[in-house]
């Protein structure tokens, strides 16, 4: 069976200079959750893009649920929800208007329509406003309208683009909740892009790190922590003794570092080595104070594949500055 | 095809008459322009000018203010389709048209619900200015539109097919301008650019007679010309017309059509993937 999502070598490059994306190239398979993260002008949008058929790769192919994005864009529309980054419901109709007008650009029934629209208002928790004009709808309401939206036509494939982008925490957690449920009770695959490191670590699957254009790291949260050596145990020892040695020859452990009475122990699992550690210094006659086992983020995993620090509120990128120039000089006509 | 372009115009619709304050701004240009244009340009109290060679100059029409209210017909079907192209925008400004475009919708029902949908405003607009001029003429100290020849089953049909196919026209050519432009300003410096040379270059709102040769052989291909033609032709009688309303009403089909080509070309184009 094919994976529902491939992408091979995709580049864009726009005016042709400007390579927003270079070349990415991975599968997601069927009923996961795929997050795509890095900063803003990374490259996420435009991989969505491509991928949902409403941009043109200069190179490279899309395949999603077997089929060629670019001979059958609109075989591949009707497979597929999108919820973009920006809102795009309309707010001068109500909730359920937007519904059912959705369902009818996907060719359903008008009958059918409404009952869908209904449904998913209900799930969606905007029954009581569905009669509201959606201008009126707080950030959250919106969302989840557009979620609905995405899903009227009942796709088993749902690109996300930046979905939780200016919701509270709890907008965030709710708009999650409901694909979490989406995904358990019809078995969604979800390809996610996100700039929330939180995210992305709590709900999907596998993760895809791309920077300036380019996917510098892929796998499970955990996989791609334990890139960097696994866990970081803290010790704290109640006497002034030197057990460095002692700590190093512990299984699991892979640097030691001492300051004063301190240690930071880089290890492969923080579980198995902490008993050990303890056990080790009481032999060597000195009793541990207080221990603590910090699993890395996925900040420090993007530190360490970019080297630099991830920002959530970045301003625009140096990529995104050059896509917009490129943009204007095309409009321009390319003169100088 | 037709479900997707079904869904489409009940939108177009909804927002119409969720916005009735755009259909009252919209229709009081046309009726200013009747109250104080149409009473003001009074040719007929001009010395020197004879009853009948101010009717031969106004093309049979009896009075001035007739015929410039079937000029006005022309001039609201280009007004009022700006509003349906500036919409265009305004739907990819706020991501509306984004969505639209990330469902499989053809682009026949994208681009044909806008077209009845926005219709609807000029086309009515039409026949309101058309019935404001003639109850002008029962109203005290106002000049009205008095149709002076006869207008059959068949002279009732062609001035709707005329009114129908001008508004067609205009939307068409607005719309492509709002698929293919996405800044308001670009659009509207555009539509401008297009619409007032048109309007200016026809005989809508001054007398065939006045104009210099030149401009006579630029406005007779006019389509406003053409479809203004099919109007006075029909109220005011044929004596002074070189061919019949159907010969004016074909080459406005013509006009019509050779839009409705240029448009698909160009909005199939605009709604295809990006580059």
């Amino acid at each position: 069976m094919t994976d529902p999502i491939v992408a091979e070598g995709l580049v864009k490059t726009y005016g042709g200079k400007v390579q927003a994306v270079k070349g990415v190239s991975f599968e997601v398979h069927t009923g996961e959750a795929y997050g795509f993260i890095g900063p803003n002008g990374a490259g996420k949008t435009t991989t969505v893009s491509m991928l949902s058929a409403g941009l043109r790769p200069t190179s490279g192919r899309a395949v999603i649920d077997g089929v060629e994005v670019a001979a059958n864009p609109e075989e591949v529309k009707r497979r597929i929800g999108v919820v973009f980054q920006e809102s795009t419901a309309d707010g001068d109709l109500t909730g359920r208007e937007n519904l059912e007008i959705a369902a009818g650009l996907y060719g359903i029934s008008r009958r059918e329509g409404k009952e869908r629209a209904s449904a998913l208002l209900e799930r969606m928790q905007i029954g009581d406003a569905s009669e509201r004009m959606a201008k009126t709808y707080s950030g959250g309401m919106r969302r989840r309208l557009e979620l609905g939206v995405g899903l009227i036509h009942r796709p088993k494939i749902l690109f996300l683009d930046e979905p939780t982008l200016g919701l509270d925490p709890q907008g965030r957690a709710g708009f999650w909740q409901f694909i979490q449920q989406l995904r358990k009770e019809e078995g969604l695959t979800v390809f996610v892009t996100t700039h929330y490191l939180d995210e992305a670590d709590q709900y999907c699957d596998r993760i895809a790190i791309i920077d300036h254009g380019t996917i510098v790291a892929t796998g499970t949260p955990t996989e791609l922590k334990d890139k960097l050596g696994g866990d970081v145990v803290t010790l704290k020892t109640s006497t002034a003794q030197d057990v460095s040695e002692t700590l190093r020859q512990v299984p699991g452990v892979l640097t030691v570092q001492r300051q004063d009475s301190s240690y930071r122990l880089k290890c492969s699992s923080g579980e198995v080595v902490v008993p050990l550690a303890v056990e080790a210094c009481s032999k060597a006659g000195s009793l541990i104070s207080t221990v603590s086992v910090k699993r890395p983020s996925l900040d420090e995993v993007f530190l360490e594949f970019t080297g630099r620090e991830f920002r959530e509120d970045e301003g625009p990128s140096a990529t995104d500055k050059a896509i917009l120039g490129a943009r204007l000089q095309s409009m321009r006509g390319g003169r100088r | 095809m037709l479900r997707e372009f079904s869904a489409l115009t009940r939108r177009e619709l909804l927002r119409l008459t969720r916005n009735p304050q755009s259909v009252f701004v919209g229709l009081l240009t046309p009726i200013l322009y009747l109250l104080l244009f149409g009473q003001g340009f009074n040719l007929g109290s001009l010395s020197g000018s004879s009853a009948a060679g101010l009717q031969y100059a106004l093309l049979g029409a009896p009075n001035y203010f007739s015929y410039f209210a079937a000029g006005m017909v022309g001039f609201v079907s280009v007004t009022a389709s700006l509003f349906v192209g500036a919409n265009v925008i305004f739907d990819k400004f706020f991501g509306i048209f984004k969505r639209t475009r990330g469902t499989p919708a053809p682009s026949a029902a994208v681009f044909g619900s806008r077209l009845i949908a926005g219709s609807v405003q000029p086309i009515g607009f039409a026949f309101l200015v058309l019935v404001l001029a003639i109850l002008f003429a029962h109203i005290g100290g106002l000049s009205g539109l008095d149709v002076t020849a006869s207008v059959g089953v068949v002279g009732a049909v062609e001035i709707l097919l005329a009114i129908v196919l001008i508004a067609f026209m205009f939307v068409t050519l607005a719309l492509t301008l709002g698929f293919l432009i996405d800044t308001p300003q670009t659009y509207f410096a555009a539509v401008n650019a297009l619409n007032l040379p048109t309007l200016f270059t026809s005989d809508a709102l001054y007398p065939w007679g006045t104009m210099p040769h030149w401009l006579q052989d630029i406005a007779t291909y006019n389509p406003i010309t053409l479809a203004v033609s099919v109007l006075r032709e029909n109220m005011f009688g044929d004596s002074l017309y070189t061919y019949p309303p159907e010969v004016y009403l074909a080459g406005l089909a013509a006009w019509a059509a050779g839009m409705g080509i240029v448009a698909i070309i160009l909005v199939r184009r605009a709604l295809r993937p990006s580059n």
